[in-house]
Parts: structure tokens; sequence; C-alpha cells
């Protein structure tokens, strides 16, 4: 049990990485790395978003998709779930944690259309994880995330200062950046814990 | 409204991968073998049109406050009919794309063109504009198909065409016409790394040209006017 | 009265918009789902005719411990396995055949979420992958890579991918060892009766041996 939970964190956050190497997430990674300060208030409320989405779309396919029989609709229910969820989480820190809230709250919104969140959320189901290990594989995907959009921050304010063609402004050497990354990242796809 | 126009920007100067920079994680995940980016591609096609479609169809009588949920459930309903159909009549392709084609939902693509484009026009234009859009997408898809599979695995078609017969095959199994054997192929550029690469590339090469033509506009307009 | 509408409006809006979503879909549920039934019944019985060819399969019955998914006793003697491994990216799961004295009559990765161009090679047809895919035939006892003492080239860049395939096979061969009595375990065993094609058609193996007086499995 243990041991599966722990090459799963490792599989989330290094070797399969959500970012480097499954390309699920980019549009808030390229969007919100551009500073350090914004990068950590979004990996905050995507960590907590994925983590509650995959706790509560786990209880709604198993309980109620397929003993319904209606396994077609996981994808219509996921989107909603993450949706509502979203609205909630942003309602609730607005009443009870405004501090927390005016951190993270411009990025929640974003989040629904995080293909990171409904990536995680379908690969559970995909691979057929129970309860528990579909919490930590959303969780340390999660972390995972904000590994990558850390280091890529950090990155991308020294890329402000740098010479480059002129054709290149913008994405496109953020995403020539981003691919020595994930060339980088590929070294940790020999590692497993049996 | 000017349907070249409306052309010429889906497709170059207002392309929903190279300029909007949206919906990137499927551009670069699946666009290794053309028969997954020509997969990608038209579905994306066929799901924006119709979700266009609907959208701008039933936009005076939506409410304001939950626009954006109604806009997903449309979305995703669309897309859960095309992995279905996709499932039962080209399985090889379901299996390939795999995941990102539920995650079609997620595409920035389509929910961004109903929030921008259809919930504020016209069904007919709205359909152009899925259609155009579409294409845009699909023609940056089987660009980076063709870059890294060629120079990646040394093929040209992977899945869609079929070597020792040269045939056109649909279930995914050809094996692609070889351009030079697999030995010299950088196989790097078929794995994520190759996929931030090919992007990269494509958008400064779009940037370029996009930049150099309106210098030339500048100056010709310069010209004229002196 | 229309102050109320108001703010349920949004509400039924939505709920009338999610429900001819759902009535539709289910409609299209209907109409695709037995194609895509029959289709994964299809590629099954493609991927088992590609690793151990016969007339017939039949479940033995045996029960699922997280690593071995079923096993199918062929007709001409032998087991096709339906292994599932975690490879690097996800699950991987493979058919293997096994013929009646324990040894692999071939493999094939029926799904697999592997990299492209690394890992994805062990499934594909092409000349790589075929390549790999062929070492595993007549292979018995422990599956294991070149690296690990075996004789199993893995596919470059993939090594994890190969380990993966080299479990599976040492799996399904262990659980067809355990099951025991070549390919005549089927008639003891098979849940109902014997009037299957199946059943009728087995051939006694020269190789069996002791083994077959033992009709007791998990």
């Amino acid at each position: 049990m243990l041991a599966s939970i722990v090459s799963i964190s490792l599989g989330a956050i290094l070797v399969n990485n959500f970012i480097f190497s499954q390309f699920l997430g980019l549009c808030p990674f390229l969007g919100v790395s551009n500073k350090m300060s914004t990068a950590t208030g979004m990996s905050v409320a995507v960590i907590f978003v994925m983590t509650m989405a995959s706790a509560i779309c786990w209880v709604i396919n198993t309980y109620l998709l397929i003993p319904l029989g209606l396994k077609f609709m996981q994808t219509v229910a996921y989107i909603l779930v993450i949706a509502v969820l979203v609205q909630f989480v942003e309602m609730f820190l607005k009443k009870s944690i405004p501090s927390l809230y005016s951190a993270m709250g411009i990025f929640l919104p974003l989040i629904t259309t995080n293909c990171a969140v409904l990536g995680v959320v379908l690969l559970n189901t995909q691979n057929n994880y129970n309860f528990l290990e579909s919490v930590v594989y959303g969780f340390t995907g999660g972390v995972g995330f904000t590994l990558a959009i850390v280091l890529f921050a950090s990155v991308r304010e020294r890329l402000e200062f740098a010479d480059y063609p002129k054709a290149f402004e913008g994405f496109a050497i953020c995403l020539v950046a981003a691919a020595l990354f994930a060339l980088a990242f590929m070294g940790f796809s020999g590692m497993k814990i049996l | 409204m000017n349907r070249n126009k409306q052309f010429f920007e889906g497709v170059i100067s207002n392309n929903p991968v190279l300029v909007q920079q949206i919906g990137l994680c499927a551009t670069m995940a699946i666009s290794t073998t053309l028969f997954n980016g020509l997969g990608m591609g038209l579905s994306v096609l066929i799901i924006l049109t119709c979700c266009n479609v609907v959208v701008a169809a039933i936009r005076k009588i939506i409410p304001e406050q939950v626009r954006l949920a109604i806009f997903v459930v449309v979305i995703a309903g669309f897309v859960t009919i095309v992995d279905l159909l996709l499932q039962a009549f080209i399985p090889a392709l379901s299996s390939a794309l795999g995941v990102f084609i539920p995650l079609i939902v997620v595409n920035c693509i389509i929910i961004g063109r109903a929030e921008a484009f259809s919930s504020k026009n016209s069904v007919k234009d709205s359909f152009f504009d899925g259609v155009f859009q579409g294409v845009g997408y699909t023609l940056v898809l089987i660009c980076m198909c063709l870059f890294r599979e060629l120079l990646g695995s040394g093929t040209i078609g992977g899945g869609l065409l079929n070597g020792a017969k040269s045939f056109i095959t649909l279930d995914g199994t050809g094996a692609g016409l070889r351009i030079f054997p697999e030995t010299y192929a950088a196989g790097a550029l078929v794995l994520p790394f190759g996929g931030f690469l090919t992007l990269g590339l494509l958008m400064a090469l779009l940037q370029h040209i996009l930049s150099k033509s309106a210098a030339k506009k500048a100056a010709k307009e310069k010209e004229e006017t002196t | 009265m229309s102050k109320t509408m108001e703010t349920f409006k949004p509400g039924l809006m939505l709920l009338l918009v999610a429900a001819v979503a759902a009535l539709v879909l289910g409609l299209v549920n209907l109409f695709t789902a037995g194609r895509i039934a029959a289709i994964a019944e299809e590629t099954m019985n493609a991927a088992m005719q590609a690793v151990l060819p016969a007339a017939s399969y039949t479940d033995t019955g045996f029960e699922s411990d997280g690593e071995i998914d079923a096993i199918y006793a062929s007709a001409n003697g032998g087991w096709v396995v339906q292994v599932t491994e975690s490879g690097s990216q996800g699950l991987v799961t493979m058919m293997v055949g096994v013929s009646p004295d324990y040894a692999c009559t071939g493999i094939s990765i029926t799904e697999s979420s592997e990299t492209a161009g690394l890992g994805a090679i062990a499934g594909q047809p092409s000349e790589k992958g075929e390549a790999f895919r062929a070492q595993f035939v007549g292979q018995s006892g422990t599956v294991a890579v070149t690296k690990e003492g075996g004789s199993i080239d893995a596919i470059s860049g993939a090594t994890i991918t190969s380990k993966a395939v080299c479990r599976g096979v040492t799996a399904a061969l262990a659980a067809c060892r355990s099951l025991g009595g070549g390919a005549s375990v089927p008639t003891v065993t098979v849940l109902g009766g014997s009037d299957g094609p199946g059943e009728t058609a087995v051939t006694q193996p020269a190789s069996t041996g002791p083994a077959s007086a033992e009709p007791s499995m998990g």
C-alpha cells in the first residue's frame, strides 16, 4: 500500500510531471509564470482544487455513475463538479479567509479550464485508482505542477534580460526554455520505487 | 461579415495556437504522427463548429450568471458524443489520443470562442468562425506532426499511410512512408522535449513572417504618403 | 412571483441544458455502446489469436490478483493470460500466450499510455516493436532484461516499460504453472457444463504428467 502511494507520488511530482512530460496545464503554466508571486499563488490554488476534485469525483464516479450505468456521462459530470467546486471555494474564501482570497482569488476562475485538473480526475478513473490513491495523485500532481511553475518562473525572470532573436519574443522563447526543462525532467524517467 | 477576412484571421493573423496561444496542451502532446494530428484537428474542428452554432443559437435566452456553466455543459456534451463515436468507429484513433479527447472540454479554444465570438454573433457567422478557427488549429497540428515525425522517426504520415502498398489506411496501422532509416532519426523530437521545441520554433517563424509583412506594409504606406 | 422567477431562472436554465445534454448523450450511447463492446471483444480476440492461435478460448475463472486479470485456456492446449503491469506512464495491459509446457508463445500489448517514441514502441506494429516482442517467444521461468541478468534486450530509453513487460510475462508463466495440468485443466474446472466447443475439443498434451490429476485452482 505504502509502496504504491510512494510510487504514485514520485511519478506525479518528478517522473511523469504534469507539465513537462504529460503536457497538462500548459495554459496557466505559461500564463502566470512570468512572476514568482503570481506563480506561487496559482500553485496553491491548483493543489487545493486538484486534491478536492480528485476526492469528490472519485466518490461520484464510484457511487453514482457506475451503479447507474452512466459511465458515458463521466466527462460532463467531472467538469461540472470542477466548475461548481471552484465557484464554491471562491465564495467560501471570500467570506471566511479574505487574506487567502486576495492572494489566490483571481486565479480561481482560471482553474476551471486548467486541463491539469480535469486531466488528473480522468487519469484517476483510467488507472482505476482507489480513493486514497486518487487523493494522493491529485495532491502530488498539484505539487508537481507547483515545482514546474516555480522553477520556470525563476528562469523567466532571467529571460527578460537575455539576448535572443526578435522573432522569439513572448511565448516562443518560453517554449524553447520549457523544452530544455522537459529534457532535464526526462532524466528522472529511470527512477522507480518498488 | 467578410468571409475572406474571417478565414485569414482564423488561419494566420489570429491563429488559435500560434497567435492567441491557447489550446497548447493537446497540440504538443499528440502531434507525433500525422494520423493523431489530423484526427485531433478534425475532432476539434467538428466540436468547435457545433458548439459555436449551439451557443450562438441560444445566446439570447441564457442568463448571464450561469453563462459559463452552460457553455461548459454544451461543450462537454459534444465532446462526449465525438468521444463515443470515435470509440465506436475509429477505435485506433481513440486509443492513440486517449485522455486528450475528453480533455478537449477544457481546450481554451472552444470556451474562448464561445465567450469571445459566438455569444455575441449570429449563428451563420459563428458557424464560419468555428470552421475557420478549426482549420487554423488543424493546420498547426499538421505542420507540427510533419516536422516531428519526419525528423523524429524518419517517416511521413504514420498511421495514415501504409509505406509498403502506399495505401491510405484508416485503422492507424500504417507504418508511414519511410523517408530515411530510423537509425538516423532524432528520436528526441517525438518526446515531450520535441513538442515544446517544435511549437516554440513554429511560433517564432510566424511572428517573424507577420512582423516582416507588417514592416513591408508600413514601408509601402510610407512610400505612398510621401 | 416574477421576482422568484428571476432568481430561479438561471438554475432552471442550467438544469434544462444539462437535461437535454444527458438525453442526447444517452441516445448516442445507446447507439454506440453495442459497437464499442463488440470492438473491445474483437480487439481482445485478435490479440489472443496473435499470441496463441486457437479455435476458441475458455475463461478459467482465475481470480484477478492485481497483476493477472484473467487466464483463458486455449482449445488447442496452453493458455492466454491477460496481465496488467505498471509501466512508466501508467498501466500496461498485455496478452501473453503460454504453451502447455509453460513457455511463452508470444505477447501483444493491448493497452498502454507509454511515451510516444520510447515505451510506446513496445506495442507498435513497427520493426523495432516486432523485434522487441519476438524476443519473448520461447522464454520460460523468470524473464528479465539483460541488465538484470536476463536475455531480453530492453528498448533503448524505455527500460521501465521493457521491465514491466518482462514482469508481466514472468507473472503469466508463474500463474499458469500454479494452475498446472497443461491444457487439461479447463475440462475439469470450467464453470458450467462441458458442452462448450472449447472444452470438448481439448486434446490431452503428452507433457502434462501427474499435474493433470490436480483439479484444484484459485
